[in-house]
């Protein structure tokens, strides 16, 4: 099914051929943006942007990077300019960057403009944008065909662990923690997706939304085989949550922070992020 | 009350809302809200089943399916969100009256940001869930004393200097709290929501933990209402009654804050609870204090438990969020009737 869409979204972007500048593209902050000539000084605002320019072998042209930016090692290294909240918009400006890269929240693009720098809004917030807003990034900087080959290889890889979870002969039903409070995910975010591709039947309905605040009590009451997200300590010390099945069996596991941190950004790690997923989930098919 | 009209304060008891009755009806209304809290929710439990739940709790037996959502999650939710009410209104009637001030609440002296500072803190150091409250408590209790220091006169705690101090000492903390979320990468949805207030996750052990903190300072408050309807008279009038105005001053905050500390450090910063319902029973059920206070506690309880079910069942999702919506515009209410 998701292939299907894939191959699409492949055949809706043509040929791979060089990028003709000036290029005028409508962003994710709805605006007509046009790109004079290829990008050389990069500023990346957000940590998946930043990994997909690494990816595809962009990461000498970065500049500046959000204080989040921690991935590939070499972004380390590049300049720290705040992040979409709080940017630190003279280093940015002094930076001279002829392209800056922001997703759709925060305000950093007003001010930006105005300075007559050129900013692009790119929000992959879905599982197909993950691929159709990399595609687009690819166009912008003028490696297209490396962002082809970079979303087949990525579709390839998922669908390598995808084949194994369909094979699992159970499917364990999950909730998924990202924040104490608690919230979860619902199974259209991009990583509610992920969670099904892993092998999990999510607890969370679709009617709920994306990233909802839960009431203890749905969570009692559907009395998931795992949890993820949270410590088994946590978990058992909650108001009537010690009996729950997954407290009880055990099956209660706090992602780590590399893990978290590579479900959680719509980057080129999707696929690795979801076979270690599948492998907390699934450990039986990976021996 | 004495910025408005001296007259509201000195005005009787209402006749129709007087002794038995009141009574009654009071009780009335909280059990009925504790009965609708503890019925429903997100997931539909018959009636029956919550009532066999609630059997089979009192007796201690064996818990299954439906009955721990009824007996460990909704009815300590419930009983956490009378506590909380009933402690910010008591303690918003008595800041009220201790300062003759319609517009004080209890979180005049610094509690609120006080105790989000303590939250932040323990939220943005990463330690155990469980330290949240204890480190809210603490800095909660912390404010207030800063904000006491710094508006003491000798022995006196002028009125101005306490409210102005406590505006002060709020705003820093305030200002504190926000720098550690803006450094506190993706923790800020965790702090946001304990600054809005919810009543989630509130287990037994936390209701006995909130409970001492609420009796106390509560207990105290009644005891001290004649002395506080004394001092509607001014302080002068009321020292020459032999009211000790300055120690009574005191005392009204530290018990008020004690209150309104331990409640908040575990349910987060509940806005407007504790401005409105004594204005509520003031007109309802008239200015003496000890009448005041009681029927503040229990419209104050039953509402907080009224806005989480709403809370809990809506998209509104959280407490806060549901008294300060209803509450933001009866706050401007009151002040247009301020003007006039």
């Amino acid at each position: 099914m998701k292939i299907l869409t894939l191959t699409t979204t492949l055949a809706l972007a043509g040929s791979a051929a060089a990028t003709t500048y000036p290029l005028t593209l409508t962003d994710d902050l709805n605006r007509r943006v046009t790109v004079k000539a290829e990008p050389r000084r990069i500023v990346s605002l957000l940590p998946s942007t930043s990994e997909t320019l690494c990816a595809l072998n962009l990461c000498e042209r970065l500049v500046g990077v959000d204080q989040y930016s921690d991935y590939p090692a070499q972004v380390k290294n590049v300049a720290k300019m705040g992040d979409l909240y709080t940017p630190n918009i003279e280093a940015i400006v002094a930076a001279k960057p002829d392209l800056v890269l922001v997703s759709k929240y925060g305000k950093v693009s007003e001010t930006l403009t105005q300075a007559g720098i050129t900013v692009f809004a790119l929000n992959p917030e879905t599982y197909d944008e993950v691929f159709s807003k990399l595609l687009t990034l690819g166009r912008v900087v003028n490696r297209e065909a490396a962002a082809k080959a970079l979303v087949t290889t990525m579709a390839r890889d998922i669908a390598k662990t995808e084949v194994l979870t369909r094979a699992a002969v159970n499917k364990p039903t999950a909730y998924f923690e990202i924040d104490p409070t608690p919230y979860s995910i619902g199974p259209k975010s991009f990583m509610g997706v992920l969670l099904t591709k892993a092998g999990a039947r999510n607890i969370i309905p679709e009617s709920m939304g994306d990233f909802p605040k839960v009431d203890p009590e749905f969570i009692v009451k559907a009395n998931p085989q795992l949890m993820l997200g949270v410590d088994r300590k946590t978990a058992a010390a909650r108001p009537g949550w010690s009996g729950l099945n997954a407290v009880k069996s055990g099956r209660v596991i706090a992602l780590p922070v590399e893990l978290s941190s590579s479900l959680s950004r719509p980057g080129p790690r999707l696929p690795a992020a979801l076979r270690s997923l599948a492998r907390l989930i699934h450990p039986e098919l990976f021996r | 009350m004495s910025t408005g009209t001296p007259a509201r304060a000195a005005r009787p008891d209402r006749p129709w809302a007087a002794g038995v009755p009141r009574t009654l009806g009071l009780a009335a209304l909280l059990v009925v809200a504790v009965i609708l809290g503890t019925g429903l929710g997100s997931v539909t439990i018959p009636p029956g089943e919550v009532v066999g739940a609630l059997w089979r709790g009192v007796t201690g037996q064996e818990l299954a399916g439906n009955d721990v959502i009824v007996w460990s999650i909704r009815l300590p939710r419930v009983v956490m969100g009378v506590l909380v009410g009933a402690a910010l209104s008591v303690s918003g009637g008595a800041f009220q009256g201790v300062f003759r001030n319609p517009l004080a609440d209890p979180y005049l002296l610094g509690v609120a940001s006080g105790s989000a500072l303590g939250a932040t803190l323990a939220v943005v150091l990463d330690w155990p869930r469980a330290m949240i409250p204890l480190s809210a408590l603490v800095t909660a209790l912390g404010a207030v004393a800063v904000t006491l220091a710094l508006a003491r006169e000798g022995r006196r705690f002028p009125p101005t200097r306490l409210i102005l101090s406590g505006v002060v000492v709020g705003s820093v903390l305030s200002a504190a709290s926000t720098a550690l979320i803006l450094r506190g990468e993706d923790r800020a949805r965790l702090v946001l929501s304990y600054t809005l207030g919810d009543l989630g996750f509130s287990g037994w052990r936390d209701v006995l933990t909130v409970l001492p903190y609420v009796a106390l300072g509560g207990g105290v408050l009644l005891l001290l209402a004649r002395a506080l309807d004394t001092l509607q008279l001014g302080d002068l009038t009321a020292r020459s009654l032999g009211v000790p105005v300055e120690r009574l001053r005191l005392l009204v905050v530290l018990s008020a804050s004690v209150a309104t500390a331990g409640a908040v450090a575990y349910v987060g910063i509940i806005g407007f609870v504790g401005l409105i319902v004594p204005h509520i029973a003031r007109l309802a059920f008239g200015a003496r204090h000890r009448t005041l206070l009681l029927t503040s506690a229990a419209l104050g309880g039953a509402g907080l438990v009224l806005a989480d079910l709403l809370a809990r069942t809506t998209v509104l999702s959280q407490v806060g969020i549901v008294t300060t919506l209803l509450g933001g515009p009866f706050f401007l209410w009151l002040l247009r009737r301020q003007r006039d």
